[in-house]
């Protein structure tokens, strides 16, 4: 049978199948039978996934590291599940809870499965080899075709590649969350979702986003540092490997939750309700654990790789403006993080132990969470970011053939962003009734973060300015990015001053103020940087007019509802609701921004058909497609596995466009 | 330039041996003073500048955080040295990243109880604190006598290191814990039990991890898979070690001392 | 030559963007009614930000869109752009103009905060318990209890607000003030209602399931009327003795009823609805007998006996004194 076909066949059937599997699971906990179950329907797309997958290749498929790795993850759960149910059976507590293992069972299952996918995958074996003095080959060479992207690869570009899927998996699952629940909040009334469900499906859909978010700026970071900065590959190939992969359990943690319980905290999980929700949120926690560990580590390397890697010649300020945006993400990532996974884990325990920390009947402190939490979850912001900013300021000379405006100027704006981003965190607990007089400075602090972003854009103008631009697609997006956030940085400054912020937390400004920012630092660049560097990888070009669909579905729409939901959000509509009062008058309103939400889903529903057609049949691209001066470009596409054949040197500044027989970079005449 | 001809550049075996000894003491007795300091003139302050001056000697002298100055950048990408350098650096990330951690447990530590003094049993305080610093000492002479060449004064130290990591984790888990919960500082207790376990137990779990690096170089050592030129993973399991010490350093004052003489 | 008339050109489009922008930009087509004296500071820094908005954004956008209309590669075109690698005037001039400009905001957004927070020494005190998930308020002078918030029009009010659950917020869009409840602590929330009218208190801090629907009318009126007012709710008062009706106050004041219906419907907690007297299945697939005890013991520990099909957790923790239980049973037993 043809392979497409039966893929499609194992996709429905595995579907449907996982559909009533998880219903059936549901009933043993709930004891009602819910065919039309919200949670199990999601669910379900994994089983139909796998299937799907099963279907393409066969039983090949059981070979690769990613199913390994979760048979590992499922089988450690299990393991360390029934483990502690003994245990508490032995020990005479009740051994079992509401989803069948007890919460400390599911939690000690969650880091034993953690634990079996890490071995199971493969991604330790030459670790443990080294550990016991063995030596392995400082490369391993990747199987052809489809396998390597399953399998634990070494090379940062099949890695980087690995990430970008996940990341757009994550944000295909993080969409459907926000387009069911825009459907509830369609109109006033309550019709689909339950409250629960509402609020878990709310909380993942910003939990699943973020996390998304991290894993593809480690798509960007991983595939394109190396290449510009003339390495073979990152500093530490292994640990650049097992950086993405614990991201997987990560994330099946994080949907995990949706069969235990939910969990309704919002992605920031503040206690007291935290410590009270359900099994899932504990889940919540694991995942974003994991998943931080995958951040910080990908940091260490892309920090090392950029210390040590460098072409000859690349000084500081010769480095790609990619390098150094990078550099500030990266430093954040590197340190804040451990903030948010020690909150967490605060909380974790207080659940497990009874430790008190935000407990108050305990002598805990509730608002000391907020301050730990926010310490990495401000900074993150522009974790998100700064990759995103750095593609903007990579690609707008080219795309303008003029030299990048105050290169160093815009160079020390991302460290400028990154160090002020650490001392600002207490801008979201202005209402939270901390110390009272920690607000004004605070709000100073804030407001300096604008300094240095608007370096950014005025320089950006001025490279714009009086250029030969062209608008190709990812042009498109660099300046859609642009402008959107433009729009978001802009509704930052109401927040930070304190008598403003007081109407306007948790309200749908903030949640507008957040879509923009994230948008326009994060998603178009993004896309940009995948339609840039598509041919680099795969030596086929995007289709073009697709991209432009895409570029107008999406931007469109996309102003539209985050306009909505600021002039919303002001006019009384509060952030988290399953339903609203109808007497706000913006039902209409909703509606208008319910079909926004739908059509930005279609835009990206039109990519993945675009990537899907390209792949096969897009426009052949061997050469410098887009005539850039950056080293990546001066080779053939694709790139080889260990990248340049010949080494090359630094010999002139990075966006010398214009300069009439000016160049960048030399390469060794020579083999290395 | 090899880790051999760095020390030897220092000025010798002996040296390094009476280096390490002078460090030692001075810690030693920084502690003593610190206990005194606690006990007579209560200042959180106080105790925040000796624990500073501690741990800046160990990371000076037992951790060597100058070797990260390594100015190598003209040096052939593909060589031992180059690439050690580079790890060293990962191994450092790690560790900056690590002390967040670290420095957030404290903020909790304040932020919950403020400088109220939690009642623990000092003598057993004094000790646990007392053989962790002992073992950096002798992790400071595996790791010495390893880069020059003393195989035998490799193993014992890591030997006597490993031993004492494991005295201070059963002293801390299987004696403090369980004392301090006949006292009534249980997890649940309230704000001082909370803090101690967390702090003691994510202490204690960065020595059981080092004290699992420490036995894999033990036995690597054991079977001669390092040389005086090539031993990355011995260095990298003592400036682990001395990592954790300076945890301690730190912890041992938030915990122990905090309030005592108030 | 050229490039002045460029710039000219674009620089007064900025003008024109900025005007129209801010004509639309204005707080009174944006927020609510000011309902309060804080409410006009605050409303006047929303100007303020929207009008440097408004500038910025077009200040960013019509160059942008300038260029791209005008600078245009023709077809045909194949030479690169003029090498202009950067200014080091112009970007100090963009660094250190906005950095004053943002202290400033800063600055006047701390004026602005000392002035909404202005204390009144006479005001009036009420205290708010906002609780999962609805809102209860006491009147201290005068011992009502109501869940409508009451507040005489041009007095100041000082709202000590507490919480024995979750973190709530308590935030009346028409007041533009917000704060946020914190369990274990006392926070404070002052406000001047200046106009009359019923608006809404929303609790803008997830609490949990039902957070959602945690609103409650907050009521501003003359003195006189609410001097009425409090006379009425305390002749209400004390004209019940009866134990149900005593019960079915207690009930309204907690919130019940935002889990638990009287009519059957199904709810977040089991309906009261013939509740009494009959045999109430339980999670563990046994049943008990739905008497006073059961459902006393339902209300002082609800994870004791769970009914089938409920959740457990769900319901907050209540520090009733024992006849006032026996109240709420009473009021439940009527509910046939
Ligand atoms: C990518 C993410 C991102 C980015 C870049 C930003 C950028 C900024 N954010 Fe935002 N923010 C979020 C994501 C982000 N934010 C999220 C997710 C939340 C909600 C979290 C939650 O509760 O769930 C949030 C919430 C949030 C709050 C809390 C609101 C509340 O809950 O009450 C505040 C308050 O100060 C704030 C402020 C700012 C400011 C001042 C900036 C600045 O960095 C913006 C700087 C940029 C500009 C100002 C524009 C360009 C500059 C110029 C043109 C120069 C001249 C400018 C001036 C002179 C003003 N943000
Ligand atoms: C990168 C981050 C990111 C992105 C891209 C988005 C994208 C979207 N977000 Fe949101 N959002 C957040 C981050 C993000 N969000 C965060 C952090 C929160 C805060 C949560 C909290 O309060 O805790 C939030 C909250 C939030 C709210 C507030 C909820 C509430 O407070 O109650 C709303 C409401 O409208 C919303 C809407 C949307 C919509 C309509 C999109 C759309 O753009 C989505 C477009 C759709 C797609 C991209 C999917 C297309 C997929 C398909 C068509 C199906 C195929 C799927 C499979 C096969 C799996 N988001
Ligand atoms: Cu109470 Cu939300
Ligand atoms: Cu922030």
């Amino acid at each position: 049978m043809n392979k497409g076909l039966r893929g499609v066949i194992f996709l429905l059937a595995g579907y449907a199948l996982g559909t009533q599997l998880f219903a059936g699971l549901a009933f043993f906990v709930s004891g009602t039978y819910n065919p039309f179950d919200v949670s199990s329907w999601i669910l379900a797309i994994v089983v139909g996934g796998l299937a799907m997958l099963y279907g393409f290749v066969g039983a090949d498929i059981f070979k690769t590291a990613l199913f390994k790795g979760l048979a590992g993850q499922v089988v450690g759960l299990l393991a360390g599940g029934f483990f502690v149910t003994i245990i508490r059976a032995i020990m005479g507590l009740e051994p079992f809870g509401r989803f069948g293992f007890s919460e400390p069972a599911w939690v000690f299952g969650g880091f034993v499965g953690t634990l079996t996918f890490i071995t199971g995958s493969g991604i330790v074996t030459d670790w443990f080899k080294w550990s016991k003095g063995e030596e392995t080959p400082e490369h391993h060479d990747d199987p052809e075709g489809w396998r390597k992207y399953f399998g634990v690869s070494l090379d940062h570009k099949v890695i980087g590649i690995q990430y970008a899927v996940t990341a757009l998996i994550l944000l295909l699952f993080g969409g459907l969350f926000a387009l069911i629940f825009r459907a509830e909040l369609a109109n006033s009334g309550r019709e689909l979702l339950t409250f629960q469900e509402y609020n878990t499906l709310m909380s993942l859909h910003g939990i699943v986003m973020i996390v998304s978010i991290l894993i593809g700026i480690g798509a960007m970071m991983n595939y394109l540092v190396p290449l510009m900065i003339g390495a073979h590959d990152m500093a530490f190939p292994r640990l650049n490997a097992f950086a993405f992969w614990i991201a997987v359990p990560a994330s099946v943690w994080l949907l995990s939750s949706l069969a235990l319980g939910g969990f309704d905290t919002g992605w920031t999980g503040y206690p007291p309700l935290s410590a009270r929700a359900p099994v899932g949120m504990q889940m919540f926690f694991l995942g974003v654990w994991v998943a931080g560990w995958s951040s910080i580590l990908g940091a260490a390397n892309v920090i090392a790789s950029a210390l040590r890697m460098r072409a000859k010649g690349m000084t500081a300020f010769r480095m790609p403006i990619f390098i150094w945006a990078s550099l500030a993400t990266s430093i954040i990532s590197l340190t804040a993080t451990q903030l948010i996974g020690l909150s967490f884990q605060l909380v974790m325990f207080q659940r497990l132990f009874g430790m008190g920390f935000f407990d108050p009947a305990k002598g805990g402190n509730p608002i000391l969470f907020q301050h730990l939490f926010w310490f990495y979850s401000h900074p993150a912001v522009y974790v998100f970011i700064l990759p995103g900013l750095g593609i903007i300021s990579e690609l707008l000379p080219v795309f303008v053939r003029k030299p990048l405006f105050g290169y160093r100027w815009v160079a020390m704006s991302s460290l400028g962003i990154a160090l002020v981003g650490f001392v600002v965190w207490a801008h979201h607990m202005f209402t939270s009734g901390m110390n009272e007089y920690l607000r004004v400075p605070f709000m100073y602090s804030t407001m300096l973060v604008a300094v240095p972003t608007g370096v950014k854009f005025f320089s950006w103008v001025a490279t714009i300015w009086g250029g030969k631009i062209e608008l190709p697609t990812p042009m498109l997006f660099v300046l859609g990015g642009l402008v959107v956030f433009l729009m978001g940085g802009l509704s930052g400054p109401p927040n930070a001053t304190v008598s403003t912020d007081l109407h306007l937390h948790d309200t749908y400004f903030i949640v507008g103020h957040f879509h923009d920012t994230m948008f326009g630092g994060y998603i178009f660049p993004f896309f940009a940087a995948l339609f840039y560097w598509f041919p680099k990888a795969t030596g086929r070009r995007l289709n073009e007019t697709l991209g432009k669909v895409q570029f107008w579905l999406l931007t469109p729409s996309f102003l539209v509802k985050t306009f909505l939901m600021m002039y919303v959000g002001m006019n009384g509509m509060r952030r988290r609701i399953a339903d609203y009062d109808p007497a706000l008058g913006i039902d209409f309103l909703q509606l208008l921004t319910t079909i926004s939400a739908y059509l930005i889903g279609l835009s990206v529903l039109v990519f993945l058909y675009n990537v899907f057609i390209s792949l096969k049949n897009g426009e052949i691209a061997l050469g410098n497609v887009w005539n850039s001066r950056s080293p990546e470009w001066q080779v053939p596409s694709p790139m080889p596995a260990h990248n340049y054949e010949r080494d090359f040197e630094v010999v002139g500044e990075p966006y010398d466009y214009g300069l009439k027989g000016s160049q960048y970079v030399k390469f060794e005449e020579s083999g290395d | 330039m090899t880790q051999h001809t760095e020390v030897m550049a220092h000025g010798g075996h002996a040296d390094a041996k009476r280096q390490g000894v002078n460090i030692f003491i001075g810690l030693a007795i920084l502690t003593v003073i610190e206990f005194f300091a606690a006990t007579e003139l209560p200042s959180v302050f106080l105790l925040a500048v000796i624990a500073l001056l501690k741990a800046g000697l160990v990371l000076n002298y037992y951790m060597h955080i100058g070797k990260l100055n390594a100015n190598d950048e003209a040096f052939d990408r593909h060589t031992h040295a180059y690439k050690t350098n580079t790890n060293r650096l990962g191994l450092w990330l790690f560790l900056v990243s690590d002390f967040f951690v670290f420095a957030g447990l404290l903020v909790v530590r304040f932020g919950l109880y403020g400088s109220e003094h939690i009642h623990l049993n000092q003598v057993l305080g004094l000790v646990v604190t007392a053989v962790l610093l002992v073992s950096s000492f002798f992790m400071n002479r595996a790791e010495v006598s390893m880069a020059q060449g003393d195989r035998k004064g490799f193993i014992q130290g890591t030997l006597i290191t490993l031993i004492l990591g494991t005295i201070f984790l059963v002293g801390v888990v299987f004696v403090e814990w369980p004392i301090a919960a006949h006292e009534g500082i249980t997890p649940d207790s309230g704000p001082a039990g909370a803090i101690f376990y967390m702090l003691t137990g994510m202490h204690a779990f960065h020595v059981l991890t080092g004290l699992i690096f420490l036995g894999v170089i033990l036995r690597n050592g054991l079977c001669g898979l390092y040389t005086p030129e090539k031993h990355f993973a011995v260095e990298a399991a003592a400036v682990y070690w001395h990592f954790v010490d300076v945890v301690w350093i730190f912890f041992y004052p938030a915990l122990y001392l905090v309030g005592l003489g108030g | 030559m050229q490039k002045l008339k460029h710039f000219l050109i674009a620089g007064a489009l900025v003008l024109v963007v900025t005007i129209v922008t801010d004509l639309f930009l204005r707080a009174e087509y944006l927020l609510p009614v000011q309902a309060s004296l804080q409410s006009v500071p605050i409303d006047w820094l929303f100007d303020l930000q929207f009008r440097i908005i408004s500038f910025l954004f077009a200040l960013i956008t019509v160059p942008l869109i300038y260029s791209l209309v005008v600078f245009r590669r023709r077809a045909g075109d194949t030479e690169d752009g003029e090498h202009i690698e950067g200014n080091t005037n112009l970007e100090i001039a963009w660094t250190v103009v906005p950095l004053v400009v943002v202290v400033a905001i800063a600055y006047i957004g701390a004026g602005n905060l000392a002035e909404i927070r202005r204390v009144d020494p006479q005001a009036m005190r009420v205290r708010v318990i906002g609780f999962q998930w609805d809102w209860r308020f006491e009147y201290p002078d005068s011992g009502v209890v109501s869940n409508e918030l009451y507040l005489p029009v041009n007095k100041q009010v000082l709202l000590a607000m507490e919480s024995p659950d979750v973190l709530h917020s308590f935030w009346v869009p028409e007041f533009r003030l917000k704060q946020d409840l914190v369990p274990g602590r006392v926070t404070e929330y002052r406000v001047t209602p200046t106009l009359e009218g019923q608006f809404k208190v929303r609790c803008a801090e997830l609490c949990g399931v039902a957070h959602a629907t945690m609103e409650r009318p907050v009521i501003v009126v003359s003195q006189e009327a609410f001097d009425a007012w409090i006379a009425q709710k305390q002749a209400e008062s004390a004209a019940i003795t009866d134990p149900v009706e005593l019960g079915k106050r207690l009930v309204a004041q907690n919130g019940c009823a935002a889990c638990h219906s009287i009519d059957g419907s199904a709810g977040i907690g089991p309906t009261w609805k013939g509740l009494f007297g009959s045999q109430v299945p339980l999670a563990d697939g046994s049943s008990a007998p739905g008497d006073e005890d059961y459902i006393a013991e339902s209300i002082k520990n609800p994870n004791a006996r769970i009914h089938a099909g409920f959740q457990p957790n769900a319901m907050p923790q209540y520090s009733f004194t024992d006849v006032q239980i026996a109240n709420i049973v009473e009021y439940i037993k009527t509910l046939r």
